[in-house]
């Protein structure tokens, strides 16, 4: 059982199933093995924390937990409530800065 | 995104973990989680994940694809999606295969229990992956990093700081809520110019207020006082200190001291009153000769001042540094901090018993480590078993270890060190540094606060392991002072020609300084994210002072070789930058003292706070003081402190 956890993914039932890649999959895997995604993470975590988006989303958070009972709720829960609102409260201009760097690492990295 | 269940920090006695998780146990033992090692991957400090291979893309097992949040299976590594409301792949690998229940999250390194549908918290789980994690964090990183935010720091003192520094001998409570310095205050920070109210729900400070003089008060200031010659062009206080003799060293650090703000107002405002100190009689009491020193300094005479009484009672005290030698500065400020304190008998019974040499006490009511006594915390972690042990030890000044040269060369290879690996923290230096390519006061915290892998011959003993382990050592300030002094190791010891040098390599310091990055809090928080913490409870993050901001007020310089050389001081008075050298006084601009060779800083804590306690032990000293009358007085204008 430990060395297990170093065996590849087990298949489990759809090896078949195999199907073409979408365009945000393949984004995707190029932004991880190129490393960005990390350093937009960080970059989005940052401007996230500067504008104060952070602080609100907390206190959201502690605002529908103390509602709901801090016994009863799952972090499930919290995250399928708190996440659209947190996803409205993105200012556009994070959002602009993101699309941005995205962008121009579609332009500049060999696709 | 990661949401922290508040169930991590505070109430981890009550937290009781699912069934799940405990069949878990039960069933591998803690051992299981061993085997996390080797697929964690660190990230900036405290974000861990885990990977298999450095830039696998994970991906669930059952749809293939890599949205929502991404669960490995404990048992067998399936990882499976969780994107609500419907794609719950993880759950489906979890009621497929029984006992297949938990999960580690796979961006966050956090347990997740499937059929609970919450992350699950276990000290087992966290130790492992914080053992791995400082394992991880070392290798990663490089030495020579960080440099100030220079840009920023520059503009130094806002308005805020100019008047908690400024007020001489009128301490008038301006119109803002910052209370100005009052002889002393309480280390239980809070802030008081909040004018954001997060912080505000922990304080437990007292509010300040203004001493108003009543009739009877008014009258005795004017009868009990001579009006000093006012001085427009300088800030009363300026003296030069006579050289008796090679007493460069003490000259400096007594006008360090001179113009420390809190000290200055405890003496200025009669609070050890040499005329009628008890301890005089019989003992010699350096806080007198202190008293000395503050009245003939503020007195308004402005011909060099001899501190020769000071110096010999100095002797007295440290009688194996008295003589003409030439001393170093930073010795001399441990022996005098130590000579007031064993001198002013104020010390609390708890004090003296765990008195050290050199160390400061938070506890104890003296002035001097009211005002320059800190805590250090270290914490050492086994790197087998993330178990993690803590000690606590009182300082009244920081020493740093000078950054080893930085080479321009190295620079390329740093900034992708640091972008990979290290986010967080140096994001805030990196660019500075890379820039002038200098030492930095912030690197140099860096450095002393950055886990530090114990050497094979040291290893610690760790009580969980029973036995010697591999052990990764971290430092951190758990209370702030009220001054802190920082003292830069100049001296460089060659063990293989066994000779010292002294280190002349320039290091840049801030005018400004936020502490806040380097208090046990956010190290410790930095480290272990919302893990489960084993010994930190909700307290510990309350009573943590959310005042963090520092200004530089003194500098004690020093030129010259390792035994001899000599000591200048730059001190800041009301906004304007003066060189203290001996006997002689000079105003000087800002970038002399930017360029200046630090030894020994000065930052005092930008707003001030007081605890209720504060103000009844100041009232009480003030009426059984009062009494004596000091040879200087108050200016006209200004209204003394009080309460």
């Amino acid at each position: 059982m430990r060395a297990s956890v170093n065996r590849p993914p087990t298949p489990d039932a759809d090896e078949d199933k195999e199907a073409e890649p979408t365009l945000q999959e393949i984004i995707n895997i190029k932004l991880i093995e190129s490393g960005e995604k990390e350093r937009l993470k960080e970059l989005l975590r940052e401007r996230l924390i500067e504008c104060g988006w952070r602080d609100e989303l907390k206190a959201q958070c502690r605002a529908f937990t103390r509602k709901k009972g801090r016994s009863k709720i799952t972090v499930d829960e919290i995250v399928r409530n708190i996440t659209p609102k947190g996803r409205a409260m993105v200012p556009d201009n994070v959002k602009a800065e993101l699309l941005q760097r995205i962008r121009a690492f579609l332009m500049s990295d060999a696709l | 995104m990661a949401f922290k269940s508040k169930k991590a920090g505070g109430d981890s006695e009550d937290y009781k973990p699912c069934q799940h998780l405990l069949d878990y146990k039960a069933k591998y033992g803690i051992q299981a989680f061993r085997v996390l090692h080797k697929c964690l991957k660190t990230g900036p400090p405290g974000r861990a994940s885990i990977r298999r291979e450095e830039k696998e893309v994970p991906r669930c097992a059952i749809c293939g694809k890599a949205q929502g949040r991404l669960y490995a299976c404990l048992v067998c590594a399936t990882i499976g999606c969780w994107l609500p409301p419907d794609q719950l792949h993880s759950r489906v690998h979890a009621q497929t295969n029984p006992g297949h229940d938990l999960a580690v999250d796979v961006d966050r390194a956090e347990l997740f229990c499937c059929l609970c549908n919450d992350q699950v918290y276990d000290a087992d789980f966290d130790r492992a992956v914080i053992g791995a994690q400082s394992l991880v964090a070392l290798s990663g990183r490089v030495n020579g990093k960080e440099g100030p935010q220079n840009g920023a720091e520059s503009t130094t003192a806002d308005v805020k700081v100019g008047r908690s520094s400024k007020g001489g001998l009128s301490l008038k409570n301006s119109d803002n809520k910052v209370p100005s310095v009052n002889g002393l205050d309480g280390n239980e920070s809070d802030r008081k110019d909040g004018d954001d109210g997060r912080d505000r729900k922990r304080r437990k400070g007292a509010e300040f207020k203004t001493w108003v003089p009543t009739q009877s008060d008014l009258l005795t200031i004017r009868q009990g006082s001579t009006p000093l010659v006012e001085d427009a062009n300088l800030p009363s206080g300026l003296r030069g200190l006579n050289n008796l003799g090679n007493t460069c060293f003490m000259n400096s650090v007594l006008q360090a001291l001179l113009h420390t703000p809190p000290l200055r107002n405890y003496f200025l405002s009669d609070r050890h009153n040499r005329t009628i100190c008890q301890r005089r009689a019989t003992h010699l009491c350096l806080g007198c000769d202190m008293d000395t020193i503050f009245s003939a300094a503020f007195s308004g005479e402005r011909t060099p001042y001899s501190p020769a009484q000071f110096l010999y009672s100095w002797w007295r005290h440290a009688a194996n540094l008295a003589g003409y030698e030439q001393q170093d500065a930073h010795e001399f400020f441990i022996s005098t901090v130590d000579g007031i304190h064993a001198n002013s008998g104020t010390t609390s019974p708890r004090a003296r018993n765990s008195q050290t040499g050199r160390g400061g006490d938070v506890d104890c009511r003296c002035i001097v480590h009211r005002v320059f006594s800190g805590l250090l915390r270290s914490d050492v972690t086994c790197t087998v078993c993330g178990f993690t042990s803590t000690t606590y030890d009182p300082c009244v000044d920081i020493s740093l270890d000078l950054e080893p040269d930085i080479r321009p060369d190295s620079k390329v290879f740093m900034d992708s060190i640091i972008g990979n690996f290290d986010g967080g923290r140096s994001s805030r230096g990196s660019t500075a540094n890379g820039i002038t390519g200098n030492s930095t006061l912030l690197g140099c915290l860096d450095r002393f606060t950055r886990p530090e892998r114990l050497g094979a011959n040291e290893k610690f003993f760790c009580q969980r392991c029973q036995t010697r382990q591999e052990s990764i050592k971290q430092m951190s300030v758990r209370k702030l002072p009220l001054v802190l002094c920082f003292h830069i190791k100049r001296f460089e010891h060659s063990s293989t020609r066994n000779t010292s040098r002294k280190v002349d390599r320039y290091m840049q310091f801030p005018f400004s300084l936020d502490m806040a990055p380097y208090i046990s809090s956010a190290i410790v928080r930095s480290r272990h994210g919302n893990r489960l913490l084993f010994v930190e409870t909700e307290e510990m993050w309350a009573s943590q002072s959310p005042s963090t901001e520092f200004e530089l007020f003194a500098v004690v310089t020093h030129s010259g070789k390792l035994d001899s050389g000599h000591y200048v001081s730059f001190i800041r008075l009301a906004g304007q930058w003066y060189k203290c050298d001996d006997a002689w006084v000079t105003r000087v601009s800002e970038e002399v003292v930017r360029a200046s060779q630090g030894y020994m800083l000065y930052y005092v804590l930008k707003t001030l706070s007081y605890k209720s306690s504060d103000f009844q032990d100041s009232t009480a000293g003030h009426e059984s003081e009062a009494n004596g009358n000091h040879g200087y007085t108050w200016s006209s204008s200004g209204v003394t402190n009080g309460t």
